[in-house]
């Protein structure tokens, strides 16, 4: 049986709803009657993190080759009939797909044919195909993939910071693998790891558009294949508290150095809270914003500019950091920089009138976030995923008060904690 | 149906607006057009950032960054790109709509208020731009020029664009060379400022959550004391034919070769045929069903990416493709013997269906954001008539196969562009 709740914010003026439906699978469905287009996204909790795995069917642990996750996200649009492409031509629905550290995502946006989109969307994902010809074929296309981003100076800024920070977490190893690893990809690894995470207990829906959630459900009953309950258990190796290496530099074709400078926290099997990721928003904004003291002294200094500078709270499961990223002639004068402040904002308490501006801001980006249905059906699916709620995230930003932001300060950016990453420009 | 309200503030100056409760947000826009010339791009470009920096009432860069974000995360923007051999310079401002608001302000009223204020009334000092502001803009200024190099795609793309239109002012950067932006003195930029707001083409965009009125009431206000102002032309060259084929190759210490194919179509934003030649890129290259992509990419297996764009004020067509420096010459034939197959109208009408239905579904979609409406009017600025997305699409629909046919063989081969790695490749 199905069971539906309706969620209301009176915040943002918007409700949605949330469907446990009888196959496995959790519905989010937020209409936007005005809207023209509807975005959908079908999604597993599988991504390139998840190497290790064991089910509850299953007595022993199976390692699977880096870059399967990503590999199975091109191969799930091949069915025996032909390809999804050339279904939602038929349409007119943009179609596309992301895999990403935790979670793998099929997604289209479309201003007519909602319907049949969706019902393109719920086949295709449920209807593995794949042969040793066609997961041949792919070699070429993902291998050029890889070596693009191997020439993605951002790209490679990060994972060489995530190499220096992580000992064994694969968060470490990039998405999409290596040449290497996925030649040792074959039908039955995809088929194995396909069973295992496309399992639709394991699995969310999200809608957010022109719809109605009547019709939604009426073909979901008709198109999902219910799954049978299953537990699965993601092995990652300890990871200590220590980083690897506190600097690392590679040389690229680039017009000036980039950086990104990390700060590894402590994440286990259980993940942050909304107060937590809500009081860090703000922490951030306070200490690098474009009006923070901190940008300030860095772009007069001229360590900085303001088309590339930015931070992230980067975090999922067993993994956590504080990133600080941009362009510099100088990366170490900007690391110098950045922990001082972090030392002085924490020696002398953070200010109450930079917190209150702060809260405005992020809650101000919060509230616009909410236009546009792609956002909102992609953050359902990360939210699903982690048991958040998405109108309690607002919520929360809007209720943030300054001492719960200052011991988050506490406990978070410690400098004994921090790898710098450096993609320098080859000399001449 | 939500439309479009257009008026004129004065000679030159347009405003346009789209009042929409379903955005929590509201964006406005001031957009300058100008003649890109080699002489005054790099002073042109500058512009829009050293006002966005700073106001007389938050003369500090700072302090205009605490009221943005008192403003609820408000953002002031500013912006260079190239409209066919036009400069557009834009400066625009977003943030939540007012029922937003914790404490009843009116985000759209202020935000308008200082838009006008950077523009009209810059903090000067002396009748100068202050000095700090000026070089910190323009070492940014650079370092914007120089972060396009480490973008390869998007490297050769503007490499490819720059060979093929040597000849024609789209060839400048849009930022002007470095040297230039280096070479700038600041007393000139007083004129620059002057000569922008008295003679630029002005298009002002008021999108989402908003009354419009009192917007138009600031500006028009605004240029009302700015007494008469005239608007240079803004023609744009269009070459419909290449004589010969340009084929460049560069190299470059990279992974992955990067090819990019440039095609005069000889049809631009103005003529009747625009829809048909649009719709004929989109069959070639635009969708995930189109020649490029199952050819190139899923049948040989040579790519990852393989696509078509137009550029209609120019009414070039571009193809861009990563590919292995081996595969580089057969990937390029296989793209010219896709556009053969077009020429000889060898497409079936699934083909056709297909790419209309991309089409008309992205062009439906751009009402559902203020990005995308504000790119959508600012592209028809120098269209005979300016069309609603809507309109557009039920264009694209009415064209026939023959037209495609005919479109497609009015192109011609312009340049070739291939950047390279050295020459090692790692397997």
């Amino acid at each position: 049986m199905n069971v539906m709740k309706e969620i209301k914010s009176s915040r943002i003026g918007d409700r949605y709803y949330e469907i446990n439906h009888a196959s496995g699978l959790k519905i989010f469905v937020y209409p936007k009657e005005n809207n023209n287009s509807t975005y959908a996204v079908f999604g597993t909790k599988y991504g390139s993190v998840d190497n290790c795995f064991k089910t509850s069917d299953e007595n022993e642990p199976s390692t699977v080759p880096n870059g399967i996750a990503h590999y199975l996200e091109h191969k799930l649009f091949e069915s025996e009939d032909g390809d999804a492409f050339a279904r939602y031509a038929k349409t007119g629905a943009s179609a596309n797909a992301y895999t990403s550290f935790d979670k793998t995502c099929y997604l289209f946006s479309c201003t007519e044919k909602v319907y049949e989109s969706l019902k393109i969307l719920l086949d295709f994902v449920q209807s593995p195909y794949f042969t040793e010809q066609t997961v041949q074929k792919e070699q070429g296309i993902i291998g050029q993939e890889i070596r693009m981003y191997d020439d993605d100076p951002q790209w490679r800024v990060m994972f060489n910071l995530l190499r220096a920070m992580y000992h064994k977490h694969p968060v470490k190893i990039d998405i999409a693998g290596t040449v290497e690893s996925i030649a040792e990809i074959t039908p039955e690894l995809l088929y194995k790891c396909y069973h295992t995470f496309y399992n639709l207990n394991n699995m969310v829906l999200c809608v957010a558009g022109n719809v109605d959630v009547y019709k939604v459900l009426e073909l979901c009953d008709k198109m999902l294949k219910p799954s049978k309950p299953v537990s699965i258990d993601r092995i990652f190796e300890d990871e200590p508290d220590s980083i690897v290496e506190s600097r690392v530099e590679q040389k690229l074709s680039v017009s000036a150095p980039l950086f990104q400078l990390g700060f590894k926290e402590k994440a286990g099997k259980t993940r942050l809270t909304v107060r937590e990721i809500a009081d860090t928003e703000i922490l951030l904004e306070m200490l690098a914003s474009d009006s923070s003291p901190l940008f300030r002294r860095l772009l007069d200094a001229g360590l900085i500019n303001q088309s590339s500078f930015s931070y992230e709270y980067f975090e999922g499961p067993g993994y956590a950091s504080v990133i600080f990223s941009g362009e510099s002639k100088n990366p170490d004068a900007v690391a110098d920089e950045i922990k001082k402040e972090v030392v002085n904002l924490r020696e002398r308490g953070l200010d109450a009138e930079a917190f209150e501006r702060s809260k405005k801001a992020v809650y101000g980006r919060m509230v616009s976030s909410f236009n546009s249905v792609d956002n909102i059906a992609n953050t359902m699916a990360s939210l699903a995923f982690t048991e958040h709620e998405l109108f309690n995230y607002i919520d929360t930003i809007a209720s943030a008060d300054l001492q719960s932001v200052q011991n988050r300060l506490n406990s978070q950016l410690r400098p004994e904690y921090s790898a710098l990453s450096i993609v320098r420009p080859i000399e001449e | 149906m939500i439309g479009i309200e257009q008026r004129s503030v004065c000679d030159g100056v347009n405003f346009r607006s789209v009042r929409d409760t379903k955005f929590k947000t509201v964006r406005m826009s001031v957009n300058f057009l100008l003649p890109i010339q080699k002489q005054t791009a790099a002073s042109n470009a500058i512009l829009p950032f050293l006002l966005s920096r700073a106001s007389r009432e938050y003369p500090d860069f700072t302090k205009l960054g605490e009221r943005l974000a008192e403003l609820y995360g408000a953002e002031l923007n500013a912006d260079v790109q190239k409209l066919g051999d036009v400069q557009l310079l834009s400066l625009s401002a977003s943030g939540i709509a007012d029922r937003y608001a914790l404490h009843g302000e009116s985000i759209s009223t202020e935000l308008s208020k200082l838009l006008c204020s950077i523009l009209f009334d810059p903090p000067f000092e002396n009748g100068l731009f202050p000095q700090d502001g000026f070089e910190q803009e323009k070492r940014q200024t650079i370092e914007l020029i120089d972060s396009e190099y480490n973008d390869k795609r998007t490297y050769a793309r503007q490499r490819c664009e720059e060979i093929m239109c040597k000849n024609e002012p789209y060839g400048i950067n849009r930022y002007g060379s470095k040297e230039d932006i280096k070479n700038l003195k600041r007393e000139e930029l007083t004129d620059v400022w002057r000569y922008m707001i008295q003679h630029a083409k002005i298009e002002i965009m008021v999108l989402g959550d908003c009354d419009p009125q009192p917007v138009f009431e600031g500006f028009y206000d605004s240029f009302q004391k700015l007494g008469k102002r005239s608007a240079v032309a803004c023609p744009t060259e269009n070459v419909k034919k290449a004589d010969q084929v340009n084929d460049v190759t560069e190299q470059m210490d990279i992974a992955q070769s990067k090819l990019v194919l440039g095609f005069r179509t000889a049809i631009s934003l103005q003529d009747e045929q625009v829809e048909a030649v649009k719709l004929m890129v989109t069959l070639f290259g635009g969708t995930p069903s189109s020649k490029l992509f199952l050819n190139v990419r899923e049948k040989l297996s040579l790519c990852y990416y393989c696509s078509a764009m137009f550029i209609s004020m120019k009414g070039i067509m571009l193809v861009q493709s990563g590919v292995e420096t081996k595969n580089v010459d057969k990937a390029k034939e296989e793209i010219l013997f896709q556009l053969e197959e077009i020429k000889k109208g060898n497409f079936d009408d699934d083909e056709i269906n297909a790419a209309k239905l991309s089409m008309c579904n992205n062009y439906r979609s751009l009402s559902d954001s203020l990005g995308g409406l504000e790119a959508w009017y600012l592209s028809q600025t120098f269209a005979n008539y300016v069309k609603r997305p809507e309109e557009e699409a039920a264009i694209i629909s009415s064209v026939t196969r023959q037209q495609i046919i005919d479109a497609a063989n009015m192109v011609t081969l312009d340049t070739v562009y291939r950047l390279v790695g050295n020459g090692v490749e790692k397997e």
